[in-house]
């Protein structure tokens, strides 16, 4: 068994107590995934992305700083799927190789743009940072990064890239 | 590539239309560039065989 602390609909915050040295969080019932540990990723890309000319494109962002809770999906779909229903603080800063024009970088929420911000141009490069916090429902709801601007290049790199999100507040 | 085609066929087109009623898109998933949005008011969608 577990120490449980439940937190029920019905009867209130609920506490179980036995010997066995294990800590459940618990919904109503239902354990939390991961013994109720917030899932947190972060990711940048090891090489460098081709851009084509005003076309939003998804980031390829393929390799993890860390993903608790096995949530981001590095390899093919390039998405973070969080199994723990709740609000998300989601930031993304992206480094792309020098362009005359502003670009956009957005986050986007199944698969539609959810809020874009403005990359700036420097004079050897551009950078650019968002965040945004986002409900998740802990099961089909997925975040993704996505570049608009002037054909160009992502560098690589975690310095000046990275993608990542972590659990602030559950549903 | 898709932008280019499609100012080849449309060169009235603007930046600005791009961001509001037409969107290109590509998810990075091996498919390539695509239409994911054309909403112009007087320009018809380009065909497959035009952007071919």
């Amino acid at each position: 068994m577990a120490c449980i602390i439940n937190a029920s609909t019905s009867a209130g915050l609920v506490q179980t107590a036995d010997l066995s040295g294990v800590l459940q969080f618990q919904q109503n019932g239902v354990a939390l995934p991961n013994g109720g540990v917030a899932p947190a990723f972060s990711a940048y890309p090891s090489g460098t992305q081709a851009i084509s000319n005003a076309t939003f494109t998804k980031l390829q962002f393929n390799t993890e700083l860390f993903d608790t809770n096995s949530n981001y999906d590095n390899a093919t779909n390039y998405r973070f799927t969080p199994t723990v229903a709740g609000y998300y603080q989601c930031n993304l800063t992206v480094n792309t190789q020098t362009s005359t024009t502003t670009t956009l970088i957005a986050i986007y929420k199944n698969g539609s743009s959810y809020l874009s911000g403005l990359q700036l141009p420097l004079s050897t490069f551009q950078v650019g940072s968002m965040s945004a916090l986002i409900f998740m429902n802990g099961s089909t709801d997925y975040i993704e990064a996505y570049f608009y601007g002037s054909a160009t290049t992502i560098n690589s790199g975690s310095g000046g890239n990275q993608f990542s999100a972590c659990l602030v507040r559950g549903a | 590539m898709l932008y280019e085609k499609i100012i080849a066929l449309y060169p009235s087109l603007t930046s600005q239309d791009f961001m509001t009623v037409i969107q290109l898109q590509n998810d990075s998933d091996g498919k390539g560039d695509y239409i994911a949005k054309w909403e112009h008011p007087t320009l018809p969608r380009p065909t497959d065989e035009e952007l071919a």
